[in-house]
């Protein structure tokens, strides 16, 4: 192992560290925010609520908005669902060398439109004088950080040399993920299970 | 520091110390989740009907949630440049105000068209209660909610007043159904039904013609429904108000309490009110529609479709609907008692709101921003070519009352019990 191999793992390393001592910081001071728990007698179903809000709550065809800003929309599951398959890809990278080539290439393509997409971000958010408007630095970086993971894991997938490089902005990435705007994927489940429990509950969703 | 700097800082401190206790776990979520990628823009009534940067749902969150960066997140508290936090002061909280007010009917229509599903509607919802405790709560809204507790304090006042009234219109009841025995029972002890109307005779004739019909088991409830302390976002007002209708059903020993057609009093009673007071209620609570519904499924109402027999359409109370549940009673009974309806598109879930929801009835000063904000409303109702337009909520009956004068509609506004009344046999 090279010297700059090994600081690539110190930092992959150090950044998973920060990333998980912010998950459970976050996890922690969310759960200690109160929960008006529902008292109502249920009219719906809390748990059917809660399967539509990760399931056909998703889908695009049920959203008007959906329909209007299709573009972006695809644009952001897929840039998402890449960065999901990066993160499992990242955990796997020890044993990188066993995971056969052709597999590699579909995620080695998969990243790499994903990063695309990453960049396509950019232009989105600049071209929209609203979001231009709303938009903080942290919008930006996040969007940059993310973007270099998926085109780091890309190259590391296609050429296995590259995979100190994927890890050291992986490390980057994971550290800063706790403190800006990455933090969002954690409420993102938040967001859904309320969603799914409280309009379920109430028999909206059926 | 000046007395004018002392009370701005006495401010932003109850603020800080409002927004530190009502940023629950389900707020705290939606503060965080939104990644201001603009895809809910166009979900807004307001921004369809008049396209602009403030009348988009993510503009006005942005707006709370800057100011929550800067009081309670400590990341953004340290680099608020980067993470766009804003230390807010008087004027920006009485803009801030004005957005939760008069810019947002708390319709929750853009949770449902957002990827993640932020609940814009509840960051607003705790921007109102922070307002209403830093004194930019809405004159009106408060004074209305002060009447509603004076009714209670001066009950002995008011119960001869009301008893008056219930007799007058028991004796248009009893034309109408052409027999001296109908009845409006009032502090009927052990009836089955605890009614609470709204003020207005609309909202208990002709629902006093059909329980009589139906031979209901019923009494009439000397308050009103409207809860107008839940717009403020005031909490122990709230309280104070419904815990008056809860107390009289409670000595009536009534099994139910049937809400009228009112879009907030029901969702505030049915499904707010156990929050509130950490129980669950002693008596179920039901909409009245839910009773129509009922009295049709089971054949207690004969009824004749052809006397409502031009085109009608229905609007979807927010707070009944999308946030109350009540999506297809509505339309069964509609359906059992018109002989020509058309929904509106879109409808149900993805209904738009009329405008004039969670308060913005009230206001004079808010009349232009919400005839303004009902345009898409108003669009909706004419594509469908309806004469007549039912809806279960008085708030929108009277925005689209104004709506049609406006946009010139040409409709008339009715509720579904009116209408149920009309087609009885
Ligand atoms: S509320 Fe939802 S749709 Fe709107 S900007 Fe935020 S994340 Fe995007
Ligand atoms: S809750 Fe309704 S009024 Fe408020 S921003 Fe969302 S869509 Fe607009």
């Amino acid at each position: 192992m090279s010297t700059f191999d090994m600081v690539a793992v110190g930092v992959v390393l150090a950044g998973a560290f920060v990333f998980i001592a912010g998950l459970i910081a976050i996890l922690v001071t969310a759960q200690r925010r109160p929960y008006g728990t529902e008292l109502a007698p249920i009219k719906g179903s809390p748990s059917r609520g809660v399967l539509w809000a990760f399931t056909l709550g998703l889908a695009p065809w049920a959203k008007e908005s959906a329909r209007i800003h299709w573009l972006a929309y695809i644009r952001g599951a897929i840039f998402h669902i890449a960065i999901f398959v990066g993160a499992a890809y990242l955990i796997a990278t020890p044993w990188l060398a066993q995971i056969p080539e052709p597999l590699r290439l579909v995620l080695a393509v998969l990243f790499g439109i994903g990063a695309l997409l990453g960049l396509a971000g950019f232009w989105i958010r600049l071209a929209d004088p609203i979001m231009r408007f709303l938009s903080t630095p942290d919008d930006y970086f996040a969007l940059a950080l993310t973007t270099l993971f998926l085109a780091s894991a890309a190259i590391s997938a296609y050429t296995i040399e590259y995979l100190p490089a994927f890890w050291i902005i992986s490390g980057i990435t994971l550290a800063y993920a706790p403190f800006g705007k990455l933090r969002h994927f954690i409420y993102f489940f938040y967001v859904r299970v309320f969603l799914g429990l409280t309009f379920g509950r109430r028999s909206v969703l059926e | 520091m000046t007395s004018t700097a002392v009370t701005e800082q006495n401010k932003m401190d109850l603020a800080r110390e409002m927004l530190a206790k009502l940023v629950d776990r389900r707020v705290l979520a939606a503060l965080e989740v939104c990644v201001r990628c603009g895809i809910c823009t166009e979900s807004c009534h307001y921004y369809r009907s008049n396209p602009k940067l403030e009348h988009t749902p993510y503009y006005r969150a942005e707006q709370v949630r800057r100011v929550y960066r800067q009081f309670l997140d400590p990341v953004g508290r340290a680099f608020p440049g980067w993470f766009g936090a804003k230390a807010t002061a008087d004027e920006a909280l009485s803009k801030l105000a004005e957005t939760a007010f008069a810019s947002c009917t708390l319709c929750h229509r853009c949770t449902f068209e957002c990827p993640f599903g932020v609940e814009t509607a509840e960051i607003m919802r705790v921007m109102r209660s922070v307002a209403t405790a830093t004194g930019y709560g809405p004159e009106m809204l408060i004074e209305i909610a002060g009447a509603a507790i004076a009714k209670e304090e001066n009950a002995d006042l008011f119960r001869e007043i009301f008893l008056e009234q219930v007799k007058e219109l028991e004796k248009e009841v009893q034309d109408s159904l052409g027999s001296s025995k109908a009845k409006i029972p009032v502090d009927q002890k052990g009836a089955r039904f605890l009614y609470v109307p709204l003020a207005g005779a609309h909202t208990i004739i002709p629902q006093a013609i059909i329980f009589n019909v139906a031979k209901e088991s019923w009494t009439l409830s000397m308050f009103d429904t409207a809860n107008y302390a839940v717009f403020l976002g005031d909490a122990e007002k709230a309280k104070r108000i419904a815990m008056r209708i809860i107390k009289e059903a409670e000595a009536l020993k009534a099994q139910e309490m049937i809400i009228t057609e009112c879009g907030h009093g029901y969702t505030a009673m049915r499904w707010e009110a156990p929050k509130w007071f950490g129980r669950p209620l002693p008596f179920r609570v039901r909409n009245i529609i839910e009773v129509l519904d009922e009295y049709i499924r089971d054949g207690k109402l004969q009824l004749n479709p052809s006397t409502n027999g031009e085109p009608v359409t229905y609007h979807d109370s927010c707070n009944l609907g999308r946030k109350g549940g009540l999506l297809e009673e509505p339309r069964r009974v509609i359906k059992a008692v018109v002989g020509d309806f058309r929904e509106m598109t879109p409808n149900r879930l993805h209904s738009y709101c009329c405008g004039a929801g969670s308060g913005l009835v009230t206001a004079p000063e808010w009349t232009d921003i919400r005839l303004e904000a009902g345009k898409l409303k108003s669009d909706q109702i004419r594509q469908t070519g309806a004469k007549i337009v039912v809806t279960s909520c008085d708030n929108c009956r009277f925005q689209i009352g104004e709506l049609s004068e406006h946009y010139g509609l040409n409709t008339e506004v009715t509720s579904i019990s009116e209408l149920t009344a009309k087609a009885l046999v």
